[in-house]
């Protein structure tokens, strides 16, 4: 009998022990929170160089920003993650819910050589701009003419594009400029929704990863998608004449940002990275290899990256963007008259 | 009789191209020359397949999967054969409880599981994401190693070892040298069901990813979210020869399907 | 039979306990969220909230409209398919049953991922139809209910054509024949001897396949998308995107008793047919 309840009692203890023992931590790790695009290069470029300089060991959550910020949300009281990066809007929403820091900028050195666009995107000093985007429509040539955001939705179109779900970080935007085509830009983007959901069965998806497109593009599933710079690299690899679309509405867009959870453990340490992320070489790097629009003005580029990227300043501010607070205020709102309108 | 004699083998091949086809077309796909995943495959190169190990986090979540899929079959098994043993050896109070409870896991939708292991036992008491992984499937396998081991228990006339007791053997004693000798099989086979099962969960894990812990399922989604190559059309194919072999060997050798 | 119930319980409560700690506990708190009051009391608010919204209605029905339907659609095919195998020659069957359980062993993500290369306007389907002369343009099949369908029946399929294969082998070898030779023809002998006989295999199948449908989250969200949601893919995005934790666990109990519900359902029909038979004999 008591053998019995030994033997169960161990077997227990054995699993709860076997358990534990890959969780085991090295002593000093600098936890991020980044977007799954191009983990492959980042870490060639960014990871592992620092992680040399460092001597410590770099742990990459990836996801979109919503689930992430999601996640930090729910690990507020005990953060996990010591350094993010996410949208503008997202930021300004993670500012109000207290989950994040005011950024010490003092001890980053490469902070004066970032675009005063980019120094503090939300006034509020907890986030800082490394990268910014256009947003344009990715169109095959030779079925289709897009000269304004509004062409997408003809009905000789409609049933070969992909349009992004509201809940993406390409779906307000994309609205916005659609409500601008069709004259009607109010910030609950009603006029915009309501088109989307007249032409609803026939729009092929509501994409909510970017990366799907590109299958659908070469199976000619699609002809076109409203999509940001950063995804339009392997298009162009495809073989097939897919073109990025310049509107008479213009181009949208968005800025990426880094933030600080509050209480994060390892401060010092993510600033250091931080710093690293946004010097010259590293922001050189990432726009030779098609990643990421530098925010850092030293930068220089030759006319092919420029091409590829959504590259200077006064492009970037060029495009239309969405003011976070407009964002943040109205997104309660879009979403739910997505949902009625298109969702059903 | 012979409008049915080529109506079954019809029926049957139908069934089976439905079955095992888009598996064929992974495969193909895997040795694609070609960008995307495509069938026809454009051109012959086994690049996808080499870049299958070139990729860090493949290698990560593979481990993590191999040790959730281990570790978590084996201490359902250890959990699991002392239950079994109870419920068709013992008069067992409340026998159907312990039967249900047991068994629950696997009803409820695994989304759920996950959700609740994230909201409940994650988040205030501080578990690690590793830890809570392996509690869930864990949890998960429970079920099938209780099933499979009390089928091969019933199958053992269980008068051996009240003979062995009665010739004063301890019963414990009588457990490892009779009964365990005699359900080897049964628990080969549970451990086989298990660990495919749990290496191939995708729900319950789909909220138990923290930072550098995710399972190979929920990585090869990741990794689909970024890039659309065929990769992972290689990498699927890998690990379904894998399943395949160990099922193969397991029947060769033991007769697996009679316990399943 | 042992009889000393220390001994009994010290070895299944590890199990049990660990089953409801892990498990039971963390589930049953998670679904009592979705009747909580926001004041503190009891009630069904979160559900009649739910049920108003013209979206999630359409959600909850496509579910269940998808999950009767995969479920009957595998019941069709997997008695045909079953009944072939059974009466195949020894060697020939346990290679045929191999080839049926193969597609278990393989990742659902990549099976799921098949289907949009297969069922794309470029895919083979479309191509085959169109040397067919069935269509004229591409069908569009890709993000709609059907794509759902055939990717949950292609899961789960072989379940039920196992279930039923072992009901089937189970039963008395000449009760067919000697229908036959009574006179029956096909569907009766269908009707009155193999359902009745089998029922509990189709019980087991119609309870795997309904329930696999409820749970898989893959195949709705890859072949579906934010396009055709399904009450899986709701609950994930209610959860990762609004952080609505109360719509979620809604939305799990709904799942919870929809496949309790189909169980007991199905586990009805079976002995009401049973009831009927005895009545007729």
């Amino acid at each position: 009998m008591n053998k019995v309840i030994l033997a169960s009692g161990t077997a227990l203890m054995l699993t709860a022990m076997a358990a534990l023992s890959p969780a085991m931590a090295q002593d000093k790790t600098l936890t991020i929170s980044v977007y799954a695009l191009s983990q492959d290069e980042y870490k060639e470029i960014v990871y592992d160089p620092f992680q040399e300089i460092c001597g410590c060991k770099l742990v990459v959550e990836t996801g979109n920003s919503v689930e992430r910020l999601a996640k930090m949300e729910a690990n507020k009281a005990n953060p996990v993650i010591d350094m993010a990066v996410v949208s503008m809007a997202d930021a300004l929403s993670a500012a109000r819910a207290g989950l994040i820091d005011k950024i010490d900028t003092a001890k980053l050195e490469n902070f004066n050589k970032l675009y005063d666009i980019a120094k503090d995107p939300n006034g509020d000093g907890m986030s800082i701009g490394y990268t910014f985007y256009a947003t344009s429509i990715a169109y095959r040539s030779d079925k289709m003419k897009i000269e304004s955001w509004a062409d997408l939705l003809k009905p000789e179109y409609a049933s070969h594009i992909a349009w992004p779900n509201v809940t993406t970080n390409q779906g307000p935007p994309a609205l916005y400029m659609l409500g601008q085509a069709l004259g009607k830009d109010t910030p609950d983007l009603a006029a915009a929704i309501e088109a989307v959901g007249d032409k609803k069965d026939e729009i092929v998806t509501f994409y909510e990863k970017s990366s799907q497109l590109v299958q659908l593009m070469k199976q000619e599933e699609i002809w076109a998608a409203p999509i940001g710079r950063f995804t339009w690299a392997p298009f162009t690899k495809l073989g097939l004449p897919v073109e990025w679309a310049t509107p008479k509405e213009g181009q949208t867009g968005g800025m990426n940002v880094m933030i600080m959870p509050k209480g994060g453990k390892n401060a010092d340490l993510a600033l250091q990275f931080m710093d690293f992320w946004l010097s010259t070489e590293v922001q050189t790097k990432l726009a030779e290899k098609f990643i990421d629009s530098p925010a850092n003005k030293d930068v220089k580029v030759s006319e092919e990256v420029a091409n590829n990227l959504t590259y200077g300043e006064e492009t970037a501010k060029s495009l239309k963007l969405i003011p976070s607070a407009v964002a943040l205020d109205n997104r309660a709102g879009w979403i739910k008259s997505w949902n009625e309108k298109v969702g059903q | 009789m012979t409008a049915q004699r080529l109506f079954i083998p019809f029926i049957l091949f139908l069934v089976i191209a439905f079955l095992i086809g888009p598996f064929l077309i992974i495969v193909a796909a895997s040795f694609s020359a070609g960008e995307t995943l495509a069938f026809p495959p454009q051109g012959f190169s086994l690049r996808w397949i080499a870049k299958v190990f070139t990729v860090e986090s493949f290698r990560a979540s593979f481990g993590m999967s191999m040790f959730l899929a281990i570790g978590g079959t084996a201490a359902a098994l250890i959990l699991g054969i002392p239950a079994s043993y109870a419920l068709s050896r013992y008069k067992l109070p409340g026998a159907e409880i312990v039967r249900t409870v047991v068994s629950a896991p696997i009803i409820v939708p695994g989304i759920i599981v996950g959700l609740a292991l994230l909201r409940y036992i994650v988040v205030p008491f501080q578990v690690g994401i590793t830890l809570a992984l392996f509690l869930a499937h864990t949890a998960l396998v429970l079920p099938y190693a209780v099933r499979v081991v009390s089928a091969s228990l019933e199958n053992l006339r269980s008068d051996i070892e009240e003979a062995a007791v009665l010739l004063g053997s301890s019963r414990l004693g009588a457990f490892f040298r009779v009964v365990m000798p005699n359900i080897r099989g049964g628990i080969l086979s549970a451990f086989i069901l298990g660990f495919v099962t749990s290496f191939n969960q995708v729900p319950v894990s789909l909220f138990l990813s923290g930072p550098g812990v995710r399972t190979m399922p929920i990585d090869m989604i990741a990794y689909m979210e970024i890039v659309f190559d065929p990769s992972v059309a290689a990498l699927s194919s890998l690990l379904a020869f894998m399943s395949i072999g160990i099922v193969f060997a397991a029947e060769r050798f033991l007769g697996f399907s009679r316990y399943v | 039979m042992f009889q000393n119930r220390a001994e009994a319980l010290a070895l299944a409560l590890p199990a049990a306990i660990f089953a409801a700690a892990v498990f039971l506990v963390p589930v049953v708190i998670l679904l009592s969220d979705g009747f909580r009051n926001p004041t503190g009391g009891w009630s069904v608010s979160a559900y009649i909230e739910f049920f108003s919204n013209p979206l999630n209605q359409a959600v909850f029905l496509r579910t269940l409209k998808l999950g009767a339907l995969v479920t009957v659609t595998a019941a069709v095919i997997g008695y045909a398919a079953a009944f072939a195998i059974v009466n195949l020659e020894p060697g020939m069957k346990g290679k045929v049953t191999g080839l049926v359980v193969l597609p278990l062993m393989i990742s659902p993500v990549a099976r799921t991922y098949a289907w949009i290369v297969i069922l794309g306007r470029t895919g083979i389907v479309n191509e085959a139809f169109q040397a067919l002369g069935l269509t004229q343009a591409p069908l569009r099949i890709l993000f709609s209910e059907t794509a759902i369908f055939i990717g949950l029946l292609q899961l789960f399929l072989p379940l039920m054509i196992i279930s039923l294969i072992s009901a089937l082998e189970n039963m008395p070898k000449d009760a067919v024949p000697a229908a036959r030779v009574l006179g029956a023809n096909w569907l009766q002998v269908f009707w009155k001897v193999i359902l009745p006989l089998t029922k509990e295999g189709l019980v087991i199948g119609g309870t795997l396949v309904f329930t696999g449908c409820l749970t898989a989250y893959i195949t709705p969200a890859i072949l579906g998308g934010s396009k055709v949601l399904m009450l899986e893919t709701l609950l994930y995005q209610q959860v990762s995107v609004s952080n609505n934790f109360v719509a979620a666990s809604v939305i799990a109990f709904i799942l919870i008793a929809m496949s309790f519900a189909a169980n007991i359902l199905l586990k009805r029909v079976a002995t009401a047919r049973n009831k009927q038979r005895r009545a007729a004999a």
